[in-house]
């Protein structure tokens, strides 16, 4: 997940809407509009063409251009609706946690690599998200499975819950380091590409989890599930 | 010696020891899921250390482009690639219980309460 990515969708928010709503305005888009839509990917597929090649010289522009237009027609590419955002700050966060914690993970299976493999143990959390939008959960489980030491092993769609493989598992609190570093991801690529609305929802399931908390109806969570949802009230 | 150099001389180095340590991880790890973990993750900060360190020795920025056209896949392609393999390892029931603090997937599996988590959907050969 890199900035070059983000940068790409971020040209097509005019109509930005997640799921059906952005289906239903694709649908009604003129035939121009509906070209428009599809010019970022053009301009990526033109511009890995370039490099491919490097020779940024007008006769190559022209030539990926027109290649990445056929190829676009021949394949019947759908135009997605996406409905995502661009917040450079947020993305840098975002971007600088991901390096740091593939970073640190790494280092710490390392270590364990090394000594006493043996001992290195794993655990699979269930961790409810609080988005909706299925490009933003795409985007968190493959965030999710690219640091070392999580890996998204399912996912319930309709309810939103992840189940994350992580490791290495040492105690209760890295049980809980885990939850919470799933979350803070979630958390970080809403705040970085979700639209308002996304932000807005974001939002709203959070005050409803605290909500739940208080009034203690922590229903049928697992121990030490309801411990972490108390102590993690982001 | 320039800045460039010094940063290769540090990121190459580290990125073959990350890989090393990585294959390491690949061979000693008793689980299959450790070991996918060992072998996808470290191996991308190396490749990433790696490309970073040669893109310096570069005479030329636009061959960087390319190197980076490289980092950005693995980047896109590793999750896909660790997440089939840990679905796939999970569904056939290639997990060893005493290597797991808990599980809470097979938990919601014996709950059974969930429409789409039915154990059939699971065991489906992928």
């Amino acid at each position: 997940m890199s900035a070059d990515e983000g940068g790409e969708r971020a040209v097509d928010e005019a109509t930005a809407g997640s799921g059906a709503a952005g289906a239903e305005a694709g649908r009604r888009r003129t035939p121009l509009q509906r070209m428009l839509g599809r010019l970022p990917t053009i301009a990526w597929l033109t511009l890995m063409w370039v490099i491919l090649w490097g020779d940024p010289s007008p006769g190559t522009v022209v030539a990926g251009a027109g290649v990445a237009t056929a190829g676009y027609a021949a394949a019947k590419l759908p135009h997605l609706p996406v409905g995502l955002r661009f917040r450079p700050l947020h993305v840098l966060l975002l971007v600088g946690h991901i390096v740091w914690d593939m970073f640190a993970s790494s280092v710490q299976v390392s270590v364990h690599a090394l000594w006493r493999p043996e001992r290195m143990r794993g655990v699979i959390v269930e961790v409810p998200m609080r988005t909706d939008s299925d490009l933003l959960l795409a985007m968190v489980t493959g965030g999710l499975s690219l640091i070392t030491g999580s890996l998204v092993i399912e996912l319930n769609r309709e309810e939103g819950v992840l189940y994350v493989h992580g490791t290495p598992i040492e105690s209760e609190r890295s049980v809980r380091q885990l939850r919470r570093q799933v979350r803070r991801t979630e958390k970080l690529f809403v705040w970085a590409f979700g639209t308002a609305a996304d932000i807005e929802e974001f939002e709203r399931e959070e005050r409803r989890e605290a909500e739940r908390e208080a009034r203690g109806a922590a229903e049928a969570l697992p121990g030490a599930a309801e411990a972490d949802d108390k102590e993690d009230p982001r | 010696m320039t800045a460039a150099d010094v940063v290769t001389a540090v990121t190459l180095p580290l990125g073959a020891l990350f890989a090393f340590v990585g294959t390491v991880g690949l061979v000693r790890f008793p689980t299959l899921l450790g070991r996918v973990h060992a072998a996808t993750k470290p191996d991308t900060v190396a490749l990433i250390l790696i490309l970073v360190g040669a893109a310096c020795q570069l005479p030329d920025v636009r061959v960087a482009a390319l190197l980076a056209l490289a980092a950005l896949f693995q980047m896109l392609t590793v999750p896909v690639l660790a997440q089939t393999i840990g679905r796939v390892a999970y569904s056939r029931g290639e997990i060893s219980e005493e290597h797991m603090v808990g599980d809470e997937l097979a938990e919601a599996l014996e709950r059974g309460d969930r429409p789409e988590h039915r154990p059939g959907r699971l065991d489906e050969p992928t």
